[in-house]
C-alpha cells in the first residue's frame, strides 16, 4: 500500500467528477455528447487524442518490450508513431470535413445507408469491445499489484468511473479526463526518461553500455531478432500500427470534436509531437528499467523473476528515480491512464450503437434527439456493467488475444473501408461489404488458427497458421474483395454510388459549402 | 447528379492545383516515411549485423537504435513541413475556392 499512491489517486478521481458534474449540466445534444458540442481547439484535441491513444500497454507494454528485447522494442515504438503520419497526411482533415460524429458516417457518405452503416458499426464495436476488455483485465490485474486492493475490486472501481464519466458527461468529461491523464503522463514520461538520463551523466552512450552489460543476452539486445526475426510477423505488426491506428473508432471519433478541418490538422500535428516525445522516452525508460531493476534483489521474487512481471519494470524503475513519492505518482498516473483509454472506447461504442445502429439504420436517420441520447446512455450502462462482469470472469486469463484482434480489426476492416471510400471514386456498397466482412472474416480466422488462440488456449501442439499476428492476408483479403467486388459491380445502385463520388470528392477537400 | 457548382469547381485551375500538390505533398511524405520503416523491419530480418554494427566506429550506439530515433525526428520535422504547406499554401487556396462560390 502506497499512501501517496492513493492520496494522488483520490485527488484525480475527485478532479475528474467534479469535471463530469460540470460536464454533465452543459451535455444537451447530440453534438455535445458525442462531439464536446464541436467546441474543442487544436492544442486540447491534441492532448486528449495523446491521452486516449496512450494506453497503459504502450507506456507500461512497449517499455517491457523494451526492457525484454531490447531493440525489437524500436518496432513498436516507431510503428506508435508513424501510426500518426497516416492520419495527418491521409485521413485528418477529410474526415472532419466529411463526417459528423463517427468514422462510418464517412464510410456510408455515398454508400448505402443500412447496410454500409451495419458493416462498420460491427467494425467499431469489434475493435473497441476487446480492446476495453483487454484494457480492464490488464487495468485489474495492474491495480491488484499496485495499489494491493483485489483484482475485483479494481475491476468495479474502473467500471464504475468510467461508466460516470460517459453517462453524465459525455465527451465533454471524457475530453477532460483524457486531457488530464495526458499532461500527467507526458509529466511523469518526461521525469523518468530524464532520471535515467541523469543517473547516467547524460550520455546515452553509457546507458546503452550499462544495458548490454546488465541483460542476460548482452549484446545481442542491442541487435534485431531477439523476439522478431521473420518477415510477415514484422510486417504484420507494422501495418497493424501504421494502419490500425488509423481504424481505431475511439481515436477517429476525436476528430469531431474540433470545428473544422485546420483544427483537425493542427490536433494531430500536437498529437505527434505528444506522442513521438513520449515514444523516444520509451526507449530510454525500457533501458534504464534493464540497467536499475533487472537485477536490483528489491524488485525480485524468490526464483529471480520479476515482481508483477516484465510489464512492471516501468514502475520498479519509478521508485529508484524517485523513491516511494513518485512510486505512488506513476501509480496513480498508471490508473488515470487506464481510466482515460476505456472511457473513450466506452464512449466510441456507445455512439456505434446509438448513432450508427439506431439513428442511422434503425431509424433510417430522422431520430428523436432524446431517445437517441438515452440509448446512447443506456448502451453506456450495458456496456460498463458488463465488461465489468466479464472481466471479474477472465481473472488471470491472458487477455493479449483481446488486444490482437482489437488491432487487427482496426487495420484490417476499419481503415481499408475508410480509406477506399475517401480516395476511391469506383468503390460501392457491394466492394464495401465483401472487403469489410472479409476482413473481420479472416483476422478472427487467423488469431483462432494461430500459436496464440490454437496452441496457448486450446492446447494444440502446432498452430495451423504460424504467426501470431494476421494482419498482412487480412488487411490483403479486404482491399483484393473490395476491389474486385467494386469493378464488377454493374448495378445501378454502383453507377450512382460512382457518379457521386465528385460531390464528396470536393467536400473532402474544401469542407462542406453552402451552395446556393 | 453534380450541381452546376460542383461542376465549376472541378474544372476550376485552383481546385486542380489544391487536389495535385497535397495529394503529391501527403504522399510523398508518407512514403518517405513508410519505406524507411520497411527498411527498418527488413533490415532486421535480412540483415541484423548491419542494424547491430556501432554508427561511428569505436561508439556503442548501434545504427538500429540511431535509425529508430531518426525516423521519429523526421516523423516530427515532416509533420511540421505539412502544416506549414497547409496553412501557407492550402489554406489560402481553399479560401480562395470558397470565397470564388459565394460571388
Amino acid at each position: 500500500m502506497n499512501i501517496t499512491a492513493i492520496l494522488m489517486f483520490f485527488v484525480f478521481v475527485a478532479l475528474t467528477l467534479a469535471i463530469t458534474w460540470w460536464a454533465a449540466l452543459r451535455t444537451h445534444t447530440r453534438a455535445d455528447f458525442y462531439a464536446a458540442g464541436k467546441n474543442i481547439g487544436g492544442l486540447q484535441n491534441g492532448l486528449a487524442i495523446a491521452g486516449d491513444f496512450m494506453s497503459a500497454a504502450t507506456f507500461l507494454g512497449i517499455s517491457a518490450l523494451v526492457y525484454s528485447a531490447g531493440m525489437d522494442g524500436m518496432l513498436f515504438v516507431l510503428g506508435g508513431t508513424l501510426g500518426w503520419a497516416v492520419i495527418l497526411l491521409l485521413v485528418a482533415e477529410r474526415l472532419r470535413n466529411l463526417g459528423k460524429y463517427t468514422f462510418s458516417d464517412v464510410v456510408a457518405f455515398r454508400l448505402e445507408r443500412g447496410s454500409v452503416r451495419t458493416m462498420s458499426a460491427v467494425g467499431a464495436l469489434a475493435v473497441a469491445i476487446p480492446y476495453l476488455l483487454a484494457q480492464m483485465v490488464g487495468a485489474g490485474a495492474l491495480i491488484q499489484i499496485l495499489f494491493g486492493m483485489p483484482y475485483a475490486v479494481a475491476v468495479v472501481i474502473v467500471g464504475v468511473l468510467m461508466t460516470l464519466y460517459v453517462t453524465f458527461g459525455g465527451m465533454i468529461a471524457t475530453t477532460w479526463v483524457q486531457t488530464i491523464k495526458a499532461v500527467l503522463l507526458l509529466t511523469g514520461g518526461t521525469i523518468m526518461g530524464f532520471g535515467v538520463m541523469s543517473l547516467m551523466g547524460f550520455d546515452f552512450g553509457s546507458l546503452i553500455t550499462a544495458a548490454v552489460n546488465t541483460h542476460p543476452q548482452g549484446q545481442a539486445i542491442m541487435a534485431p531478432g531477439v523476439m522478431f526475426n521473420d518477415t510477415i510477423t514484422i510486417i504484420s505488426i507494422g501495418l497493424a500500427f501504421v494502419f490500425g491506428t488509423a481504424g481505431l473508432p475511439h481515436v477517429l471519433m476525436r476528430f469531431f470534436t474540433v470545428p473544422d478541418a485546420r483544427q483537425a490538422r493542427r490536433s494531430v500535428a500536437y498529437a505527434i509531437g505528444f506522442i513521438g516525445y513520449f515514444q523516444s522516452l520509451i526507449f530510454i525508460i525500457g533501458l534504464g528499467a534493464i540497467v536499475y531493476v533487472s537485477k536490483n534483489p528489491e524488485f525480485l521474487a524468490a526464483d529471480g523473476s520479476l515482481i508483477g512481471g516484465s510489464n512492471m519494470s516501468a514502475v520498479h524503475l519509478s521508485k529508484i528515480i524517485g523513491g516511494d513519492l513518485f512510486l505512488g505518482f506513476i501509480s496513480a498516473v498508471a490508473f488515470a491512464t487506464i481510466l482515460a483509454v476505456v472511457s473513450g472506447l466506452t464512449l466510441s461504442a456507445a455512439a456505434a450503437v446509438s448513432h450508427d445502429l439506431y439513428a442511422n439504420v434503425i431509424r433510417h436517420g430522422n431520430s428523436d434527439e432524446k431517445t437517441e441520447l438515452r440509448i446512447s446512455r443506456i448502451t453506456t450502462l450495458v456496456i460498463g456493467l458488463a465488461t465489468m462482469a466479464l472481466s471479474i470472469l477472465l481473472e488471470g486469463e491472458n487477455v493479449a488475444v483481446l488486444a490482437l484482434i482489437a488491432l487487427a480489426i482496426a487495420a484490417s476492416v476499419n481503415f481499408p473501408v475508410l480509406f477506399l471510400s475517401m480516395y476511391w471514386s469506383r468503390f460501392t456498397t457491394r466492394g464495401a461489404l465483401a472487403g469489410g466482412y472479409a476482413g473481420l472474416a479472416v483476422s478472427l480466422l487467423l488469431v483462432m488458427l494461430g500459436p496464440t488462440v490454437w496452441v496457448s488456449m486450446l492446447g494444440f501442439e502446432r498452430p495451423i497458421y504460424p504467426y501470431a499476428y494476421p494482419t498482412l492476408f487480412a488487411m490483403l483479403a479486404n482491399f483484393i474483395l473490395a476491389y474486385w467486388f467494386s469493378v464488377t459491380d454493374k448495378s445501378h445502385r454502383a453507377f450512382a454510388e460512382v457518379e457521386s463520388f465528385d460531390a464528396q470528392w470536393i467536400q473532402s477537400e474544401i469542407g462542406p459549402t453552402q451552395k446556393t | 447528379m453534380l450541381s452546376q457548382v460542383d461542376k465549376e469547381i472541378l474544372k476550376s485551375d485552383d481546385f486542380r492545383k489544391l487536389v495535385t500538390v497535397r495529394r503529391w505533398v501527403s504522399w510523398s511524405l508518407l512514403l518517405v516515411l513508410l519505406g524507411l520503416y520497411l527498411a527498418f523491419g527488413l533490415l532486421s530480418v535480412y540483415s541484423p549485423g548491419c542494424l547491430a554494427r556501432p554508427v561511428f566506429q569505436d561508439g556503442v550506439v548501434p545504427v538500429g537504435v540511431a535509425m529508430g530515433y531518426m525516423i521519429l525526428a523526421l516523423t516530427f520535422i515532416f509533420m511540421l513541413v505539412y502544416v506549414w504547406i497547409a496553412n501557407g499554401f492550402f489554406e489560402p487556396l481553399e479560401q480562395k475556392i470558397i470565397a470564388g462560390l459565394e460571388r
